[in-house]
């Protein structure tokens, strides 16, 4: 699935294959895209998030029994992260749920649609309708410290000042939106669901007060607050509980597909966790061994050069009784650090919405 | 450091965590089991969903268990429950 911004993209954007979408990875140079995110306000094509609608009277118990996080009660004012399990307890989807009246809008990760889709309908029980909206809606976002700056400039001062995880139906240029204060990197966060034949009038516009980010810059400040990217943290099987994604699960929930198989996980001990560090001049690659005081204690999920800490930063799986932050252990020779999360401090923390 | 050392190092931080954890729980009354939350959980906004109130309970509850004062402390010390174990027990702080 190509981008439906693609033709208003600059010539040099660098695309990428996630999962079942292109995306534009970058479309100048990554440290400056990630410096824009950080310091002032990105605006960031999420055209590869799935839209998917679930109607029907029974909608709302279906997206209760397939989503791991409550959203009996999720208005349309309202929307919520969560994770969709499988029922061993393996993670297919991290999703944004927004509350409609005739049901609920689900927002797929990056290029995981397809396969959201696709368990969402092999578990319709209840018989509710699934609709894949992507061919009439897509996604636009806004983040950054200044994020709420460029909402009243362009939309509605108001809107800046919705509480986290507020959604509001509004109008831009004569064309209904849905509006979502929401958030992937820590910094002040906003989407905006737009009808696809006006998406591109509203990318033109945003850009008129805000810089485009890729792919790259958002999921390296998402690394660096700890926000879960399932497909890569959840290589080689890793559970909900090995992830360190159990905000993203409510037990307190009667049941959901999977709620048996995390409880499980979690209960038994059993397993590695998952834990940050820095360090080294190479970024090593997804596999490669951790070792602490000489002994293989376990691998890299993920690393990247990271901006803002001017060194290699990654997520480690290791032992559970060595993940904790403060230690050293060697990766490829190199000595590194385990950290403690977040990262990098959002400036959006420090800067109130006026 | 021995593997040895670096568990024991673990297991202090590990130890702190847990008392805040279980710290959290309890002043807030949340129906979840201490552990359910992780170390590098987000506490506020995303994660664990505090809110002011909760932040003022929560100054209060680690005056009282830890005797250390974070008011006038910026946002960032309640980033996640190892970084409040980095105020609470100082011998943790990480520089990195």
């Amino acid at each position: 699935m190509t981008t439906v911004l693609a033709h208003v993209h600059p010539g040099d954007t660098v695309y990428g294959q996630v999962g079942d979408a292109s995306v534009p990875l970058r479309f100048g140079d990554l440290p400056d895209e990630y410096q824009v995110l950080r310091d002032r306000a990105a605006l960031l094509d999420l055209s590869g998030h799935r839209l998917i609608e679930i109607s029907g009277p029974a909608a709302v118990d279906f997206a209760q029994r397939l989503l791991a996080r409550d959203v009996e009660y999720l208005t349309s004012e309202r929307c919520m992260m969560s994770l969709v399990l499988d029922d061993s307890g393996q993670v297919v989807d991290q999703v944004l749920a927004f509350g409609r009246e005739n049901g609920l809008l689900l927002e797929s990760s990056v290029g995981a649609g397809d396969r959201l889709i696709e368990h969402l309908r092999a578990n319709n029980d209840e018989g509710v309708e699934i609709t894949d909206r992507s061919g009439d809606l897509t996604v636009l976002g806004l983040e950054g410290p200044y994020a709420w700056g460029v909402v009243g400039r362009l939309i509605d001062g108001e809107l800046a000042s919705l509480p986290f995880e507020a959604v509001a139906d509004t109008v831009w240029n004569d064309v209904e939106i849905i509006f979502a204060r929401t958030g992937f990197t820590g910094e002040y966060g906003y989407q905006m669901i737009v009808p696809i034949e006006s998406a591109a009038d509203l990318w033109q516009a945003s850009l008129e007060h805000v810089t485009a980010a890729g792919q790259e810059a958002l999921e390296l400040a998402m690394l660096e607050v700890r926000q879960p990217i399932p497909r890569l943290e959840t290589a080689g099987g890793a559970n909900v509980i090995e992830i360190g994604a159990n905000w993203l699960v409510d037990v307190t929930k009667d049941e959901f597909v999977g709620k048996e198989a995390v409880l499980a996980a979690f209960e038994s001990g059993q397993g590695r966790r998952t834990v940050g560090f820095s360090g080294g001049d190479t970024v090593p690659e997804p596999g490669a061994r951790v070792l602490a005081g000489g002994e293989d204690v376990g691998e890299v999920v993920l690393a990247v050069r990271s901006v803002g800490l001017g060194a290699t930063l990654g997520l480690a799986r290791v032992d559970a009784e060595l993940a904790a932050a403060g230690l050293e252990f060697t990766v490829e020779g190199a000595g590194v650090t385990t950290l403690t999360s977040p990262y990098i401090v959002p400036k959006s923390w420090s800067i109130p919405i006026i | 450091m021995t593997i040895d050392e670096l568990r024991a190092k673990a297991a202090e931080r590990q130890q702190t965590c847990t008392q805040i954890k279980k710290m959290i729980v309890s002043r807030l009354d949340l129906e979840i089991e201490p552990d359910w939350i992780t170390d590098d959980q987000p506490l506020f906004g995303r994660g664990l969903e505090l809110d002011s109130l909760d932040v003022l309970e929560l100054y209060v509850a680690i005056e009282a268990e830890f005797g250390v004062a974070l008011y006038d402390s910026e946002m960032a010390v309640f980033g996640s429950v190892s970084r409040l174990a980095d105020e609470v027990n100082p011998q943790l702080k990480v520089t990195a």
